[in-house]
């Protein structure tokens, strides 16, 4: 265990620690391009220059290891003139393109220009021209003009995905990444890259000028797509969410994220959503508040409690599964199911993080269900001739569900069919009852993964004011008063 | 005085063969050297003194002793990929006597106990190659490579690399990845070759000239391959003498041999009515030499070390008062921004820089701030990179600014050469 | 601070009178000196403003006619009375990349800072010398493209000083 100085303070860091880590271990700002704590070290855009006390030459804190009683500085005046030269060096070539540029805002050339920029440029020569919006498969955009060669994007796809789409072809300044002939980078990690680039070179189809990175918020939760439960940042303005973005999570997804996981803001904003609660009878649609709703379907299940039913997907909170099953009981209800979605892909693994139960809580559904003391069974078995009432708590997102529609069709052969969903989608008009859901980006609680590991997910905003959680529901349903926002922020109807 | 230790025979024609070789004593040095011991032959080499010819000038020896001991095994490398401009003296050593540096090599790696070994030669260099890979040939026959050599029961085997043509691929790590059939670029050290090189095995990189020094130290021992040169830099050298002289071509000296000996007696003295306005005493990437410290200096590591250049891979280019510098620079850093491989910013971008500015010079774009910007630009690329690219760019850069200044500046201001009629821009236009 | 007395007389016809008599006096004079009059006829007559006036937005054009824009939003983020919404889209072009499908500026909301001006990297929007703005209802206020890059006035457009694909040509 070596111990060592760093700008001053001292530290003893493990052995075989580069000096990069320990300046972020002691949250000193070093600037660096190419290093990355999730990839190997590349040493190219020598921009992490340290100064270590008995070495006349300046060291690069990513490549040099950390040794005992080491004397190593970022705050010498040589190191600032070094790392000011070596932007510069970045920069001769870089187009200004940052009025076009989606990185613009969240741009490692921009954020250290405003530390170690020269603001005279030397340069007067014509700057090397190369292509522009180069497609490199179905999610990313490449512009090798902004590209300043650190390599990362090559490692990741070399050293995390294994795919080997990227690579940098020619050399010198008309180096340029890209991918090889019908060959495109075309895997379920790639918006990974685009993460990982530290300037506008990579960017993102879904993401591409839709909006001003400085336009949005963010927070963090957890993301629902699968039951490995990535910690993420979910970005949003008035508008409704942008995207979504991997955090780091050394438990459970480390630096990345798959790519089916960053849709899952696609299925919050206003326009895919249930606003209001729904009557279908006799094939005309009746409008209800949704808490006006809730009650009447109270009102029926207290006459059929007996006959009644409740099936569960693996998408809600477990604190609301606690809350449903207690009011459930209360009411005297004994049979609830299980929906599972794909039961022959449910233990599939990418060997990355993708699992094949695409739930985030299926975990926490079954924790819940045997602290209640119930006996999930499976919704195949499900008969609906058997019951007068089902209540369904549907799934968030439906997409994963590939017999949603069968379902629907055959469980609506009952006398009624009650149907939780915060997705608007034709099929659900099959249902009696159809009650608009909050989704996870609009109430707080706790996703159990595949690892037993509880993670909150976290209340960002209100996207339909009125929509209700399973808990809310459960209330409701008694009859008892609840509160919810009649207006929304993001402009949805109340 | 030429001492003509290595390139004794280079006038034979017959010595290209093995049975040629074989007459004027080819591989008795080996059947010496395999009855000996490895560490003795590597405690020999120490001895002698003997630097790497290939540029960098690193005790041989001392980087034998760096290999672990680690039951891993060992890679010889031959570095024939000769890409420094001038430099043309591992051509002639494989042209001419390729069982030389054949024997060299097969001592080398018995000496540090490797069972495998390369040449990477230069891409461009398809003669040399074919009587490389020839002569190969015929040492297997005659048993000198392969099983159990001479029953001595050490085994190498050899193969030849021609590489792409790609100037990094001279820098040994640059040449390491490109071996491992990688893209030719130089990787990160720590860890050093020794430790961690050809499929990330001990390795061991040795340039032409230095495996072939290796026979003529066992042959006659370390103290005898000590008299020549001086204290500090002993033995022979193969310089290769071009530019504006009379009879360029290859000489071996010893060491500490004076320049302008080279240049007046070796070399026959400057063509008529000229005189000595510069001279690039190591390869383009060396710092260049005025007419004045030509004259003093003596052909060894410590003396030209002192001068502020170095001995390179001892291309020796001579710049008569014909000549521009501006010019001449504007060549040199030309090709250092071709061959740039593209992996360090201050590298990549910074040769490129320099090209352009001296490019607008030449064309006569020039401005007053762009003597000083070069000078910045160089000082700022170098030492802050993986490779010396960077340096062998920035070197001369500065070297040719500093020292003569007032044809960049003349350059500039008048927008042609101070030297009449020998402009590029007058050459391309 | 106290308060100034109160009159001790409420009468206020010799008020009334004082008033009217500046009136008339006003008239006269004016009626005598018709050159010195500080009032015009508008419509009929209009003030001629100075070129740094900040009236009516133009969005400039290139040679080509299409929009110099670039979507880069900047104008509408500096802009104090959030008075500009553009929707960016994909150019086909790669050297233009990105232009805005819609650009408006709402004209009821806009205080005429001219902060849009001083944002745009690109010389893309300027500060016209038109002042009269008239609508019958609100949403005739809101000046999409049309109005702000090719009203009548504009006469086909007014040219930017440098475009996107000579700024490529010349190696910026």
């Amino acid at each position: 265990m070596p111990k060592c100085t760093i700008n001053g303070k001292q530290i003893e860091v493990a052995e075989g620690t580069t000096v990069i880590e320990a300046f972020m271990k002691l949250e000193q700002n070093i600037a660096h391009y190419c290093w990355h704590p999730g990839l190997s070290v590349a040493g190219v855009c020598r921009m992490c220059m340290v100064k270590v006390e008995g070495n006349p030459k300046l060291q690069i804190a990513c490549n040099t290891k950390v040794t005992e009683g080491m004397v190593a500085s970022n705050e010498d005046a040589k190191v600032k003139e070094a790392v000011e030269w070596i932007l510069g060096f970045h920069l001769i070539n870089h187009p200004l393109d940052c009025p076009i540029c989606d990185q613009a805002g969240e741009c490692g050339l921009q954020e250290y220009y405003m530390t170690y920029g020269k603001y005279d440029p030397a340069m007067a020569e014509k700057k090397v021209k190369k292509k522009k919006v180069v497609d490199l498969g179905p999610t990313v955009v490449l512009d090798s003009e902004r590209c300043i060669l650190c390599d990362r994007c090559v490692r990741f796809t070399s050293e995390v995905t294994k795919t080997n789409e990227l690579s940098i072809f020619n050399r010198g300044d008309h180096a340029e990444v890209g991918v090889y002939q019908e060959r495109p980078l075309n895997n379920n990690y790639s918006y990974n890259v685009v993460d990982i680039c530290p300037v506008g070179a990579l960017t993102s189809k879904d993401f591409r000028f839709k909006q001003r990175v400085w336009y949005l918020k963010d927070f963090n939760t957890i993301c629902n797509g699968c039951s490995t439960g990535c910690n993420v940042k979910a970005y949003y303005n008035e508008n409704g969410f942008y995207r979504i973005k991997p955090v780091y999570n050394k438990e459970v997804n480390g630096h990345w994220m798959c790519d089916t996981g960053r849709d899952m803001y696609k299925f919050v904003n206003l326009e895919k959503r249930q606003t209001s609660a729904v009557k279908n009878v006799n094939g005309t649609s009746e409008e209800y508040s949704p808490i006006q709703a809730t009650r009447e379907i109270g009102v029926l299940l207290r006459k059929n409690v007996n006959e009644a039913a409740a099936v569960l997907t693996g998408q809600y909170t477990s604190e609301e599964y606690a809350s449903f099953f207690a009011t459930m009981k209360d009411f005297g209800i004994k049979d609830f199911y299980h929906w599972v979605n794909n039961p022959e892909k449910m233990e599939e693994f990418d060997g990355l993080l993708l699992r094949g139960d695409r739930n985030p809580n299926t975990a926490g559904l079954r924790a819940e269900a045997k602290k209640a003391n119930i006996n999930l069974r499976n919704a195949k078995d499900l008969d609906p001739k058997k019951h007068t009432l089902i209540i369904v708590a549907g799934p968030e997102v439906q997409a994963f569900y590939p017999d949603l529609q069968k379902s629907v069709d055959a469980w609506s052969k009952s006398q009624t069919l009650v149907w939780l969903s915060s997705c608007k989608n034709p099929v659900l008009f099959a249902a009696h009852w159809i009650v608009p859901m909050k989704s996870f980006v609009e109430k707080n609680g706790t996703f159990v993964n595949y690892k037993g590991i509880e993670q909150k997910i976290k209340k960002g905003t209100t996207i339909v004011g009125e929509a209700l959680s399973l808990d809310e529901f459960a209330i409701a349903i008694k009859g008892e008063r609840v509160d919810v926002e009649y207006t929304s922020p993001l402009g949805g109807l109340a | 005085m030429e001492v003509k230790l290595l390139t004794e025979h280079y006038d034979k024609d017959e010595f290209q063969g093995i049975s040629g070789y074989k007459k004027l004593g080819g591989y008795e040095v080996l059947k010496k050297a395999l009855k000996m011991k490895p560490e003795e032959i590597v405690a020999e080499v120490k001895a002698a003194g003997l630097r790497g010819r290939g540029g960098a000038g690193f005790p041989t020896g001392m980087k034998w002793t760096f290999l672990p001991n680690n039951g891993q095994p060992r890679y010889l490398l031959c570095n024939a990929d000769e890409g420094e401009p001038c430099t043309f003296k591992d051509r002639m050593m494989m042209e001419r006597a390729p069982h030389q540096m054949i024997e060299g090599m097969i001592i080398s790696a018995y000496g540090i106990q490797s069972k495998k070994s390369y040449v990477y030669i230069r891409g461009e260099y398809t003669y040399a190659a074919r009587v490389l890979e020839n002569a190969i040939k015929e040492a297997y026959q005659a048993g000198y490579l392969g099983e159990n050599i001479l029953g001595s029961g050490f085994t190498h085997h050899l193969d030849v690399y021609r590489g792409a043509g790609a100037y990094i691929c001279g820098e040994e790590t640059g040449m390491i990845s490109s071996l491992e059939g990688k893209k030719g670029q130089p990787k990160l050290k720590p860890p050093f070759p020794a430790v961690s090189g050809y499929l990330e095995k001990p390795t061991i990189v040795n340039n032409v000239e230095t495996l072939a020094a290796v026979k003529y130290i066992i042959r006659d021992g370390a103290a005898a391959y000590k008299k020549h040169g001086t204290e500090k830099s002993p033995g022979t050298k193969l310089f290769s003498l071009s530019g504006d002289i009379r009879k360029p071509g290859n000489y071996e000296v010893p060491l500490g041999y004076p320049l302008k000996d080279l240049i007046n007696n070796e070399g026959g003295g400057l063509k008529q009515g000229r005189s000595l306005k510069a001279v690039i005493p190591g390869g383009t990437s060396a710092p260049v030499l005025t007419a004045e410290e030509a004259m003093k200096a003596t052909m060894d590591y410590e003396c030209l070390a002192q001068m502020g250049t170095m001995l390179g891979s001892g291309a020796i280019t001579v710049i008569d008062d014909s000549r521009c510098m501006v010019d001449l620079l504007g060549v040199i850093l030309h090709f250092y921004h071709h061959e740039s491989c593209g992996q360090c910013t201050p590298c990549r971008e910074g040769t490129g820089w320099i090209d352009k500015v001296l490019n607008s010079i030449i064309h006569g774009r020039g401005r007053q701030q762009d003597v000083d910007l070069l000078d910045q630009v160089a000082k700022n690329m170098m030492g802050r990179t993986i490779c010396a690219l960077a340096d062998a760019a920035a070197l001369p850069t500065i070297s040719f600014v500093n020292k003569f200044r007032d044809e960049f500046e003349y350059y500039i201001r008048e927008g042609r050469s101070k030297v009449k009629g020998s402009s590029y821009a007058e050459m391309h236009h | 601070m106290s308060r100034l007395p109160e009159p001790k007389v409420n009468w206020y016809l010799p008020a009334i009178f004082t008033g009217l008599g500046i009136t008339m006096k006003k008239m006269l004079w004016n009626l005598g000196n018709r050159s010195k009059m500080q009032t015009l006829n508008y419509p009929e007559e209009k003030y001629d403003y100075s070129p740094r006036f900040k009236g009516t937005h133009i969005l400039t054009v290139k040679k080509d006619g299409s929009l110099r824009c670039t979507a880069c939003m900047l104008c509408a983020t500096n802009c104090p009375a959030d008075c500009i919404t553009i929707i960016a889209s994909e150019h086909p072009d790669p050297t233009v990349e990105k232009y805005p499908i819609s650009y408006e500026i709402d004209m009821l909301r806009c205080v005429f800072c001219g902060f849009c001006e001083e944002a745009c990297p690109v010389d893309a929007i300027r500060m016209g010398p038109e002042w009269q703005v008239a609508g019958k209802n609100g949403s005739n206020f809101i000046y999409g493209i049309q109005d702000l890059a090719y009203r009548p006035q504009l006469k086909g457009g007014i040219q930017t000083i440098l475009d996107d694909g000579e700024r490529s040509k010349a190696g910026i």
